[in-house]
């Protein structure tokens, strides 16, 4: 079904985007900016706690492995000191197993001070260390002597352990190594120490694997030099001071100090080989009074750290695309149907209800609507059908009601004067009807040579009903209407007519007299019917009292009264239904009795045709194209 | 055109001069140093490198002590031309009849002295009573033992290694230092001089000049012009390497380097500054001047010996000293 292009001006879909997406943005930027400028203070702040906890993690891992092997220095010390001192070979084996239990220390000593192991030894210190191949074995007091050396001399002196500087052991382990040395004592006098070496390489080793970012680490002694440093020309020569020393950087040294001081910390400071501003992170090997830092430059760190803001940022930016695809598609989605829907309105409008809209499924406001306007168009279908047919019937009606008014007028006496030869009176009659068939109407007939009938009603409601009841009164009255036949009983006779079958329950309003043109005396029977006006050629008037029974075709058992009147010459008297009096005007003015009488009392010396015309005159004038009831008016003059 | 022969004669000659020049041969000496490359010994290196020793006819091979062997003792034993050796040394090597000769007088400042930390509680030398003060031996040990006798005290005295790891950690809390090594490598432990307390022996008249250079007489009386070109070629790499300062810590760190010295350049250009002070002290920026072994410290020296009774007789100074340099 092609339901033709439609051109909206402000389309949904942009104003979902506006209303949904546009302030969804606002907030979106929002955010974007806060996490942004937030966020990187915060990756910044994440970052410096990783680092802190890496690196002291790391620092931790190198003090247990550091624990361990003083531990074992400890063990032989806490042994000599307990039990009696071991032999030669004991304390080789000892120390053996102690190398053999732990893959971190490379060499142990005992080295005994001087006279403490034997009186007759001066110096004996035996030491093992790992080759290549097996443990080696033998007495430092052979290649030099040992109590000179800061292993042996510091912790003597401090009566403490102590972690030594590294140094190259010439003539021991013949290594770079690391010693610590434990005080051993003997019924508490100081006999000499035990030793345990780390050899540089092996921690070398194991620190290249460290990788911290794209930094480096190094390891510092309680002097401030590198045990380790990624450049291997530093091992040994340089340290933390003489680089800030080298590379006139006061900051540098101040960091050293707290690093050898043991304490923890991250700082900035440039690097002395890149010249680059790095960050220094810190923190002490407390078993050894050693430091370890990792350097990472800046701008490593603010890549990270952007990457990571970049990443949050672009998850968001992600989100809010997926959003507005999301929106753009629900708005097609929505919008969709509904542009169908339009070209079938569009269709609809040209006439086309055979179409069916089809295609669209769901159980939404969207799919309730299709089917609402598949409905709409199959019910107008079914509707103009009817309607096509109603308006046939109508058009029928019409023409037959058409027919009816004009069988209705044509009921109506025409011709007037209707007795151009009697000279005791005059009688004229003019019916305006509505719109509609109503059921006003006149009459008069002869009863005899002397009594005419006179007869105006008035039934109720209007169109075919009240013209067909009017037509049958008329015909009734005529009937009933005999000679000599009282007005009373011809009006109860054709009341109890009317009241018969009268399913319907119309009704009429009837004013019947029977004029006598001789004498001028009338006899009169009132059916509800609004009260005759008498005017006089003078002008004056006066309203003809009668009785006002019920209405026609309402009360079967009804009895009517009669009165007389009589009729002054030149008198007229004035018959009429209540659409001269309610005519209304277009401002909802009533026409009313008043004025009905004060112009009828202002031509009552014209001829009956010439009042008729001004009365009609006055109330065409009045009501304008209003009217909504037959006007009636009969009128009745005795000229002698 | 006819050439004459006295030109042709005059045109070989003047090719032949250089190959007659270079054909010269140089003098081969050996020359010891009392410790490993450092510093203290730039003068020296830059003389050999940057040829000063060889423009002055004299292929020199710079030699290095372990500390094991005495240099001086080298020279004696005619192993060795020339060396450097401390004048306390020297004078007692002297007074036991032995021909060793001072030719050049090149530090005129003692550099050692004795240092504390404050923390130690240490301000005068008076407290160094009930403390652990270290000292090395020999020629070390004589400024500090005469220090002590002046000041009247009896401290505890160690023997001190090479190392200052004792007295950082607080182990010793006074030790010998020699101003232009030890002590800058107390500061390059993180320790400030605002830190610590020295003891200078120079500013207790015990200024007891160092580096010197030491030959047999023999040698001096055998070749006095080679003593005096050595002489001149060792003041001038000096004056170079205090003109030339990191170019000679180039020099200096590549001989470090390859003796696998635990140094760093920023400690080897404090060495180099403090020889420069101790060798203008008294005598000045001028090369010329310096190499003066002067008579009081000569005498502020030997007398000390005496006292410590590591000599019996004073040699005599002219004996001892000849002033090469400004000869």
């Amino acid at each position: 079904m092609n339901e033709g292009k439609v051109k909206v001006k402000r389309p949904l879909a942009r104003k979902l985007l506006l209303w949904i997406g546009l302030p969804l943005l606002l907030v979106y930027i929002i955010v974007i900016l806060f996490t942004y400028f937030w966020s990187g203070d915060n990756a910044l702040k994440q970052m410096k706690e990783y680092l802190f906890e890496l690196t002291s993690h790391h620092a931790c891992m190198l003090d247990g492995k550091f624990l361990k092997v003083s531990g074992a220095s400890i063990g032989i010390a806490d042994a000599i000191d307990k039990f009696s001192i071991p032999t030669k070979n004991e304390l080789y084996s000892l120390m053996k197993k102690k190398l053999s239990e732990n893959r971190n220390i490379y060499g142990m000593a005992t080295a005994f001070d001087p006279f403490a192991y034997n009186n007759k030894i001066k110096l004996f210190s035996p030491y093992v260390h790992r080759t290549d191949k097996e443990i080696q074995e033998f007495d430092l007091a052979e290649s030099y002597d040992y109590t000179l050396q800061d292993w042996f001399m510091i912790p003597k002196l401090l009566r403490t352990s102590y972690w030594g500087e590294p140094y190259f052991d010439e003539g021991g382990g013949n290594i770079l190594m690391a010693t610590y040395s434990q005080p051993m004592y003997k019924d508490g006098n100081f006999i000499g120490v035990s030793t345990a070496d780390i050899s540089l390489d092996d921690l070398e080793l194991e620190m290249s694997n460290i990788r911290i970012m794209a930094g480096y680490t190094f390891i510092i002694t309680r002097t401030g030099t590198f045990i380790y440093h990624p450049i291997k020309e530093y091992m040994m020569n340089e340290g933390i001071f003489s680089l800030a020393e080298e590379d006139e950087q006061p900051e540098l040294r101040a960091i050293g100090k707290k690093m050898i001081a043991g304490e923890q910390g991250i700082t900035t400071f440039r690097d002395v080989n890149t010249g680059e501003k790095s960050w220094l992170v810190y923190s002490p090997i407390p078993e050894c009074h050693w430091s370890f830092a990792a350097v990472i430059p800046e701008k490593e760190i603010m890549k990270t750290v952007n990457s990571m803001v970049l990443r949050q940022v672009s998850i968001m930016v992600i989100g809010l695309l997926i959003i507005m695809l999301v929106i753009l598609w629900a708005s097609f989605g929505i919008t969709k149907p509904i542009k169908r829907l339009l070209g079938f309105a569009d269709k609809i409008s040209k006439g086309d209800l055979d179409e069916k809209i089809t295609g669209i499924s769901g159980h939404d406001e969207i799919h309730e609507l299709v089917k609402a306007f598949n409905k709409m168009t199959y019910d107008l279908k079914h509707y103009i059908a009817d309607l096509t047919v109603a308006t046939k019937e109508k058009e029928s009606v019409e023409s037959e009601l058409r027919i009816a008014r004009q069988i209705q007028e044509s009921l109506l006496p025409r011709i007037f004067p209707p007795f151009p030869d009697a000279e005791e009176f005059d009688l004229y009659a003019r019916n305006i009807p509505a719109k509609e068939v109503a059921g006003d109407f006149f009459d008069f007939f002869m009863l005899d040579d002397e009594n005419i009938a006179v007869i105006i009603a008035d039934v109720s409601g209007k169109g075919i009903s009240a013209g067909l009841f009017m037509a049958v009164t008329r015909t009734l009255m005529k009937t009933v209407c005999v000679k000599d036949i009282p007005p009373a009983e011809a009006m109860k006779k054709a009341n109890i007519v009317l009241c018969q079958d009268n399913d319907a329950c119309m009704f009429t309003t009837l004013f019947l007299a029977i004029y006598n043109i001789k004498t001028g005396k009338m006899k009169w029977t009132n059916a509800g019917h609004d009260e005759p006006i008498i005017i006089s050629e003078d002008g004056s008037y006066r309203i003809l009292k009668t009785f006002k029974d019920i209405a026609l075709g309402i009360d079967e058992t009804c009895e009517y009264h009669e009165g007389e009147a009589q009729l002054e010459v030149g008198e007229v008297m004035v018959l009429y239904t209540d659409g001269v009096i309610e005519a209304t005007s277009p401002e909802k003015e009533l026409y009313g009795e008043e004025r009905f009488i004060k112009i009828l009392s202002k031509n009552a010396d014209k001829t009956l045709v010439e009042i008729l015309d001004v009365v009609t005159e006055d109330l065409d004038g009045f009501q304008k194209d209003n009217q909504f009831d037959d006007i009636t008016i009969l009128l009745l003059k005795r000229e002698k | 055109m006819k050439i004459k022969i006295p030109v042709i004669l005059l045109f070989c000659l003047v090719l032949l001069l250089p190959n007659f020049l270079l054909g010269q041969e140089r003098q081969e000496i050996s020359f010891m140093v009392q410790w490993f490359p450092q510093a203290q010994f730039a003068g020296y290196i830059v003389a050999h490198e940057k040829g000063f020793y060889n423009e002055a006819g004299i292929d020199a091979t710079i030699l290095f002590s372990d500390g094991t062997d005495s240099p001086l003792q080298e020279v004696l034993d005619n192993r060795i031309e020339f060396c450097t050796g401390w004048l306390s040394q020297a004078i007692m090597i002297r007074s036991g009849n032995e021909p060793i000769l001072n030719i050049c007088q090149l530090l005129q400042k003692s550099s050692l002295m004795l240092v504390a930390k404050k923390e130690s509680g240490i301000k005068t030398a008076q407290d160094f009573e009930d403390k652990i003060v270290s000292n090395w031996g020999g020629d070390f040990s004589i400024q500090p033992i005469a220090f002590f006798q002046k000041q009247n005290i009896q401290p505890d005295v160690i023997p001190q290694s090479f190392r200052i790891d004792g007295f950082l950690v607080g182990a010793i809390d006074v030790t010998s230092a020699m101003y232009y090594n030890e002590y800058h490598k107390i500061l390059q432990a993180g320790i400030d001089e605002d830190e610590l307390v020295t003891f200078f022996f120079t500013d207790y008249d015990l200024n007891f000049p160092e580096d010197g250079i030491y030959c047999r007489e023999e040698t001096l009386q055998n070749d006095p012009k080679m003593c005096k070109n050595f002489i001149d070629a060792t003041i001038n790499g000096w004056a170079y390497a205090f003109q030339n300062k990191e170019e000679t810590l180039d020099l200096v760190m590549k001989y470090c380097r390859e003796y696998h010295m635990q140094t760093n350049r920023s400690h080897q250009r404090w060495m180099l500054g403090a020889i420069e002070t101790a060798m203008t002290y008294q005598v000045g920026d001028d090369p010329e001047n310096w190499g003066i072994l002067k008579k009081e410290d000569y005498y502020t020296v030997a007398e000390e010996l005496l006292n410590q009774k590591l000599i019996t007789t004073i040699p005599s100074y002219q004996d001892f000293y000849k002033d090469v340099a400004h000869e």
